[in-house]
């Protein structure tokens, strides 16, 4: 799991942390039982604060991702509240990575 | 010395006995800008949700009383006990309309999650430091079939009605939700079917009326505002007009282009009134709504231009976020987010609104830092106003994903709570450069803060029958 820096800025911070996931586990489920402390809201995939982006890997959706749009998904983005890994898998995660699915309309 | 300014307590005692109030609340407005004290601490929500701060969301209590040592200060924190909330609207269980009902209190703050759907109860029997009593987990709030709730109005009696505005998958439709005075879900208020989309709400028992409006659906909305949804018709642009009585839907008010994204509903305070006012965010228009005999009707009243902005591809919209009625029902108030302008109208004719004063506070074209060189990194939004109406103050968040898009540097500074002097008589303000409460200097990280709310009522929970 890559961690998304909080500076704020946009290089993505190379701050790596290795979960192991049980089967039928999500991202979200194993961080926090590994203490991890990921970004969530609505933890049914509707809301998107969970956002992460699959870099490598393959993951299930255990529900229908309804925060994400096709556009996100293609690009590979993921809601870790209902994720469960097929494979090892490497995600960007964290607040910065959410900030990324929609942009100011009028800048 | 005028009967009016007794010093000892038996006046009121004896004015409360007159209008049989011997619940929560006060008998009339008047009697609220007349008996209230002014406020000496705000509740004002406070987040970290879709951050990296590894905090839950919590209830500040701010020292809103010029005399304290720790005036401007957040003087506590209630924390909720999960992360992932977003607090973002909250109220009473009890006010004004339960005048008549004895043994009420409004003593209990029901604070929901909108992205958790978790409802929390806090007691403020000691109003500098409220305690959480109960929770109301998200899986009681889905098994009703509905999620994110929004705006919490107590309703006659000691119940409470919130407004939901999706499904238990965050889609369509919305509806509300009941509680009973315990605290406990009482179910779904209105058969399913009445409406689609839902927001904010507001009810006027003595016409039997409820005005709702429309965000979008929870998955719509939630991820951040995407200009495809508006052309997709995503968003919503009507105003419901309830039979508050039989909860069925009266009457649809299709605003059109110029009403897109209805949010605040606010009527006159009041009870014989029958004019409101309603702010569409997206296309920065104010409408006003009335009965017209029989018939609700709702006009554009207020057009805030977009400007053209250096640098930027498009016009900015002031998004007309949040707005209000002085007590009084002299004034109408109400912010531009992203301009970075509160206004002020004279409303003494409900259809002719006339713009008396403005503030610029940060957004995208006023000062960046008005107050002691604090960068603000976001826009006035959420209002609240003193009983009295001499004091309006505002914080600057709207919505964590929503912030990300339009003040990304809002996460890493917190927003700030601000205020302003307002003079009702001369219809005037003036930013109070004393005046700061800082979010950002907060001991788990910076903080966004949203609503605002006194514990004595304010010119945004109070109703009357």
């Amino acid at each position: 799991m890559w961690r998304d820096g909080q500076d704020g800025s946009d290089e993505r911070e190379e701050h790596e942390e290795r979960l192991s996931v049980a089967g039928n586990e999500t991202v979200l489920a194993a961080a926090e039982r590994a203490g991890v402390a990921l970004p969530f809201g609505c933890r049914t995939g509707a809301c998107a604060t969970c956002t992460g982006q699959l870099l490598d890997g393959r993951i299930e959706h255990a529900r229908p991702p309804r925060a994400l749009k096709e556009r996100h998904r293609e690009a590979g983005y993921v809601l870790l509240c209902i994720a469960e890994p097929r494979s090892d898998c490497r995600i960007a995660v964290g607040a910065d990575v959410q900030a990324e699915l929609v942009s100011n309309p009028w800048r | 010395m005028s009967d009016a300014q007794q010093p000892d307590d038996t006046t009121a005692h004896t004015d409360h006995e007159e209008h049989d109030t011997e619940g929560p609340g006060y008998a009339t407005p008047q009697a609220a800008i007349e008996e209230s004290e002014p406020e000496a601490v705000a509740y004002v929500m406070g987040l970290y949700v879709g951050t990296d701060v590894d905090a839950p969301d919590f209830l500040g209590v701010v020292d809103v009383d010029p005399d304290s040592e720790t005036y401007t200060e957040i003087i506590d924190r209630v924390e909720m006990p999960n992360r992932g909330d977003e607090l973002h609207h909250f109220g009473w269980n009890a006010c004004s309309s339960s005048c008549h009902a004895e043994g009420l209190e409004r003593r209990h703050l029901v604070i929901p999650g909108q992205r958790s759907s978790r409802i929390h109860v806090v007691d403020t029997k000691n109003r500098r430091n409220p305690e959480l009593e109960s929770v109301i987990e998200p899986e009681e709030v889905f098994e009703h079939d509905l999620s994110a709730p929004h705006t919490t109005h107590c309703i006659p009696d000691g119940q409470i009605l919130i407004s939901m505005l999706g499904d238990a998958d965050g889609d369509l439709p919305g509806g509300f939700l009941a509680l009973d005075e315990n605290f406990e879900v009482d179910g779904r208020w209105e058969s399913p079917g009445e409406i689609e989309m839902n927001y904010d709400y507001w009810y006027q028992p003595r016409h039997n009326v409820m005005v709702s409006s429309e965000w979008a659906a929870p998955k719509t909305y939630y991820p951040g505002f995407d200009l495809d949804d508006v052309e997709a018709g995503n968003y919503g642009q009507r105003l419901h007009v309830w039979d508050w009585e039989n909860r069925t839907v009266e009457q649809t008010l299709d605003l059109g282009e110029e009403g897109l994204i209805p949010l605040e509903v606010r009527f006159l305070h009041s009870p014989e009134a029958t004019h409101g006012y309603v702010g569409a965010a997206m296309s920065s228009n104010i409408f006003h709504f009335y009965d017209s005999g029989g018939e609700w009707r709702a006009e554009k009243v207020i057009d805030v231009e977009a400007r053209e902005h250096d640098g930027w591809d498009m016009p900015v919209p002031g998004l007309v976020t949040d707005l209000l009625v002085s007590m009084d029902d002299r004034y109408l108030f109400f912010s531009n987010w992203l301009h970075g302008d509160v206004r002020m109208y004279d409303v003494s004719d409900p259809a002719n609104p006339r713009l008396a004063d403005r503030i610029w506070a940060g957004g995208h074209f006023g000062d960046p830092a008005p107050v002691q060189d604090r960068e603000l990194a976001g826009g006035p939004q959420m209002l609240q106003l003193s009983l009295d109406g001499e004091r309006l103050y505002w914080t600057t968040s709207l919505f964590s994903s929503w912030d990300n898009q339009f003040y990304p540097e809002e996460a890493e500074q917190g927003s700030v709570m601000l205020k302003a002097d307002v003079d009702p008589r001369n219809g005037s303000m003036r930013l109070d450069e004393e005046f700061l409460v800082d979010f950002g200097d907060l001991p788990d990280g910076p903080a966004r803060a949203h609503e605002i709310r006194w514990p004595d009522g304010d010119c945004t929970s109070d109703v009357w029958q």
